[in-house]
């Protein structure tokens, strides 16, 4: 059967009139659907369809927000012929996006001789989905097999002992466990009578598992019975019937790692450009000569798209849109540090299928001794909704509650949302782009994203190799990161030591996380310009009590160290921490 | 202050450590009036309360620890350690006895489960009194503020008098929670719109706060379907309660209190840790800092007992809360001595009210007669030590009239 009469196959099942059209493997949807939900499995439905490398979904829902997109059209057009004439430089490398996709692809490129410059539009990187995620190094088990995901998921993770090491970034491998339940298989409950039931559950399913992980590549998975699964998790339910270990899972501190690449990329040479956010290309005929931002327009002769949920955007403008972008939002509840040692491992529990709005959940401990609850899995229209609904909350708690039945779940101090980045296909788009000689796409980078990022910088450089760009190796790069000293964490003798050498370190700024000011100025040299960019390197503000103390002092060290006054400080982006007149100045 | 200044008094060798670079905590951002009316007959402002303790500190030279954060304690045996870090270094402080009088933290947000989005423009009240106050900076220009205690009024009526564009106030109860001057003083008198039974829902906005869901609640704080509404503001100020910052003790060993949330503690306010001593808003929340200040006096004549080795009660005579009591402390009688007993509680009921304090079988104690009482009125009341003799426990009631 050809791509076109299996689409064409597929559309059937909608009670809508679809046009459509295929262009090298990619299928192009038009037309107009009652809803949003509908115009994402109508995408999917095709996605799915063997052989389709792209979907760009075009068709319309009631609630389409077409003047919103018109605005924001107009205002990149704007920007572009402001500053489509001023040239900043010229690069071999310009990437776009610098979340853990864009910095990571950024260091990998520093080992060679090259001028790169990564683009980032906000005031600091890792601010898209790379702030808001769960921080596990996943195995590998869980992708579909032959999929760029399960190849560079199980490839990342094993790459990570080095990494975090040489970038000074706390890792831990806790490994997973997966818990089967009497509810794991609850939907084919009735085809199993009896006791099959449980056979079935505790003695079968879990070999799947493992089988399925072993084909991706998984080493080391474990199936565990009775007091080996308390031994491990003494509070886990004491209705799992079985469970299914991986040692070789980890987690680690998303904003931490980014800030390291970031800061080891410009160590060996990249130019990192903040608030500098693209709204064009200059093309000549198929071949991209220049990247306009708001800044001006960096030269390129090759350019990277590492722009999360805005990739399919980023693509449009360089003239080669060969996917939608379907954006997924995951709510995360964190608890406090207090409860550190009440999960140890990343724990779950199978369902079989996976219930539609805590696919891939969990819980899973941090780095710093916090508790993950979450994530959800949403559709959301609106690729920057990061809110959290009250009904969400409640849904995390219900949901996890059946693993963790005596949690002390009134102990949250935050939540937080991100938006994943999937394309209808599914699977990490890393390939040169169809119609555009020099652009990279590193798209539909979804979870596990930053479990597979170190793979994916190899794999996309390797990529550009591919397309023409020469790698000479370049001796003195350095791999070694140091991180900022955390005074919560030296020995007295140290803290002392650098006391004396610095009173700074002896002023405590945020009690509940002990972080002092020394700390606070590090970051800022390092290139922090925000509270919120601080409060990811140093965990300011980060515990029980949530920057209700130390607000104030930060913004006061901010507004000192960067020289602007205190109602110049800005929370995050466009966010300015207070907005009021200050007394004895004109309103 | 309190606790030092009366232990110094009393001839001991005492160390005061404070974190930030003056002594007062709370009181040098509350520049409104209303402190020391029962201890000093007039309603001073925060820091002129504050300042009278500090007079007496420089007076009795105390040693006084600025800027000094307490990272860890070793309070198991007789000789307790602290480990101190501040500006001028690690240091150990070796101690036999130890208050701890560090306050409490504000509630944010996340507590009370408020959705939507988390951009710049939300702040606790705390915060913005010490921005406006020190800094002399407003938070923002139209402003809706949660919570009708008497922290929201204050700050409510403050920033009125600063000059913000608008105020709302909004809260779940029937009515203001706070004390009734300040809800004509901070409120009525300047005619700042409020609304009960209202919660915010959602905070809209991607970058800075453009306005919040509002949702109507029932008596049980329920929302009620389709009662939302959008509020344009810039900022939000959360003035939703405190809490006792009892992380601290909790990790030398000491027992919390889910209901106070600060450490359980007997009639001179010793937490379960032995020779290891609690006062102020740490043990509960003190509407006055009068209260707070006796807290912190008993706690001193506490040190007195376990520095002079006095004797404790073979028995200890628990205390528990009994029916309309939210939080009760202290929570055991456990030394021997001759004054009466000072206990606080929280009515869970308004208006009428016998406090009624009675023994494990129904045996009543002692009986005092209050005007008026509410949830958000801490309650004080004196109990002689003969009444209280023999008793093997004893519960506090308030039952309305
Ligand atoms: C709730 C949740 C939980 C997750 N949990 C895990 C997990 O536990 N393990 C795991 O492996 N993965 C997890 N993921 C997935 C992982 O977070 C992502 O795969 C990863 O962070 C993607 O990184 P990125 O750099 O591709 O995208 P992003 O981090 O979103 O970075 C894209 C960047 O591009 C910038 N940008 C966009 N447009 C422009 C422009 N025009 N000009 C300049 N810059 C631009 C953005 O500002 C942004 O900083 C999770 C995701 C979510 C949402
Ligand atoms: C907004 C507001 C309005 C009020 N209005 C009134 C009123 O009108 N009338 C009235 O009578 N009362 C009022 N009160 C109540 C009264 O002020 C308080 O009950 C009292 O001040 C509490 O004192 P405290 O010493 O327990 O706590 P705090 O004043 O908070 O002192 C605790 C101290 O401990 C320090 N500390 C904390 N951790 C450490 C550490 N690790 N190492 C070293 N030091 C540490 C802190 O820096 C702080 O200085 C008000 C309170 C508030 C918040």
């Amino acid at each position: 059967m050809s791509l076109e009469s299996k689409v064409r196959k597929a559309l059937r099942d909608f009670p809508y009139e679809i046009k459509f059209e295929v262009r090298d493997g990619v299928v192009f949807l038009d037309g107009e659907v009652e809803t949003y939900q509908e115009w994402v499995e109508i995408g999917l439905a095709v996605g799915r369809i063997k052989g389709v490398e792209g979907v760009v979904n075009r068709i319309r829902w009631k609630g389409y927000p077409k003047e919103e997109l018109k605005r924001k059209e107009e205002r990149r057009r704007k920007l572009y012929e402001e500053n489509k004439d001023r040239i900043i430089g010229e690069y071999d490398v310009v990437i776009i996006g610098g979340g853990v996709t864009g910095t990571a692809i950024a260091r990998e490129l520093s080992k060679y001789r090259l001028k790169v410059a990564l683009l980032e539009k906000a005031t600091d990187v890792s601010v898209g989905a790379s702030k808001a995620n769960n921080g596990m190094i996943h195995p590998g088990v869980a992708p579909k097999r032959g999929t760029l995901k399960a190849k560079l998921n199980v490839r990342g993770n094993a790459m990570y002992d080095e990494l975090a090491r040489d970038l000074g970034v706390k890792f831990k491998r806790v490994g997973s466990l997966w818990l089967i339940t009497p509810r794991t298989l609850q939907k084919y409950r009735r085809y199993l009578p009896g006791p099959f039931y449980k056979f079935v559950s505790a003695y079968i399913f879990p070999y799947l598992v493992k089988l399925k992980g072993m084909l991706n590549g998984v080493k080391g998975i474990r199936i565990i019975r009775g007091e080996g699964i308390w031994k491990l998790e003494p509070k886990a339910t004491r209705e799992a019937w079985a469970a299914v270990y991986v040692p070789s899972a980890g987690i680690l501190d998303p904003y931490e790692l980014v800030a390291a690449l970031a800061e080891n990329a410009i160590a060996n040479g990249v130019e990192i450009h903040l608030e500098t956010e693209v709204v064009g290309f200059i093309r000549e005929g198929e071949t991209i000569k220049g990247v306009v931002t708001n800044r001006g327009t960096f030269l390129a002769r090759y350019v990277v798209n590492a722009a999360g949920v805005f990739a399919d955007e980023i693509a449009e403008l360089a003239g080669s849109r060969e996917y939608t972008i379907h954006p997924r939002k995951g709510v995360i509840l964190l608890f406090d540090k207090e409860l550190e040692g009440w999960v140890n491992h990343c724990v779950t529990e199978l369902r079989f299928p996976a219930p539609a709005h805590t696919k891939g959940g969990g819980i899973n401990p941090t780095v710093h001794g916090n508790i993950l609850w979450g994530p959800t899995a949403v559709e959301v229209p609106d690729k920057t909704d990061t809110s959290v609904h009250p009904e969400e909350i409640e849904e995390i708690l219900e949901r996890y509650r059946e693993i963790y039945p005596d949690f002390p779940r009134h102990r949250i101090i935050r939540y937080f949302a991100g938006v994943r980045a999937p394309t209808f296909t599914e699977d990490f788009i890393i390939r040169p782009a169809k119609w555009v000689k020099n652009l990279l796409h590193v798209a539909g980078i979804q979870s596990p994203g930053l479990a597979s990022a170190p793979a994916i910088a190899e794999y996309a450089v390797e990529q550009l190799r591919s397309m023409g760009l020469t790698l000479e190796p370049k001796p003195d790069f350095n791999p070694h990161r140091e991180p900022i000293p955390r005074a919560s964490e030296m020995s007295l003798e140290e803290l002392d030591r650098r006391i004396k050498e610095d009173p700074r370190w002896g002023n405590i700024v945020c009690t509940c996380e002990m972080v002092s000011e020394a700390e606070i100025v590090e970051a800022i040299r390092r290139g922090a310009r925000t509270l919120d960019a601080i409060r990811r390197r140093t965990r300011l503000g980060m515990g029980t009590c949530q920057g209700g103390y130390c607000t104030l002092r930060a913004a006061e060290i901010l507004s000192r160290e960067l020289g602007v006054p205190i109602s110049q400080v800005v929370k995050e982006n466009g966010g300015r921490l207070f907005n009021g007149t200050v007394r004895g100045e004109e309103p | 202050m309190a606790a030092a200044v009366k232990l110094a008094g009393k001839g001991y060798d005492v160390a005061l450590i404070e974190r930030k670079e003056e002594l007062g905590g709370i009181l040098d951002q509350c520049i409104h009036d209303g402190f020391g009316t029962k201890i000093f007959g007039k309603a001073l402002s925060g820091p002129e309360f504050a300042g009278h303790f500090m007079d007496e500190a420089s007076k009795l030279g105390l040693d006084v620890h600025l800027n000094t954060y307490v990272k860890s304690v070793n309070a198991g045996g007789d000789v307790k350690e602290l480990v101190t870090v501040s500006p001028r270094g690690v240091e150990r402080i070796k101690a036999r006895s130890i208050v701890y009088a560090i306050g409490c933290r504000e509630r944010h947000p996340f507590e009370i489960k408020v959705g939507g989005t988390r951009p710049a423009g939300i702040y606790t009240a705390g915060m913005v009194q010490r921005l406006v106050n020190l800094y002399g900076i407003l938070p923002g220009k139209r402003v809706l503020i949660v919570g009708g205690g008497d922290v929201g009024m204050i700050v409510a009526r403050h920033l009125y008098l600063e000059g913000v564009e608008s105020i709302t106030v909004v809260f779940p109860e029937e009515f203001f929670v706070g004390l009734p001057r300040n809800v004509q003083q901070c409120i009525l008198d300047f005619n700042i719109p409020f609304r009960p039974r209202t919660v915010v829902k959602e905070i809209v906005g991607k970058e800075r706060v453009e306005g919040v869901i509002l949702v109507k609640v029932d008596e049980n704080w329920r929302p009620i379907p389709s009662t939302e509404e959008f509020y344009p503001c810039d900022t939000v100020i959360f003035s939703v309660g405190l809490v006792p910052y009892a992380k601290k003790l909790r990790a030398i060993g000491a027992e919390i209190d889910p209901r106070t949330r600060g450490p359980v503690v007997n009639e001179f306010f010793e937490s379960t840790v032995r020779g290891v001593f609690a006062a102020g808003n740490l043990v509960q929340i003190f509407d006055y800092v009068d209260d707070a200040v006796e807290s912190a006096y008993i706690a001193a004549d506490g040190v007195e007992k376990y520095l002079a080795g006095e004797g404790r009660l073979d028995n200890p005579v628990p205390f528990k809360p009994g029916s309309n009591v939210r939080t009760l402390t202290p929570h055991r009688l456990e030394w021997e001595d001759e004054r009466p007993v000072v206990a606080f509680l929280r009515p869970a009921v308004e208006g009428r009210a016998w406090i009624i304090v009675r023994g494990g079988n129904g045996e009543i104690l002692k009986k005092e007669f209050r005007q008026y009482v509410r949830p958000s009125t801490l309650e004080r009341i004196e109990i002689p030590r003969e009444a209280i003799d023999g008793a093997e426990e004893v519960y506090i009631d308030v039952a309305g009239v």
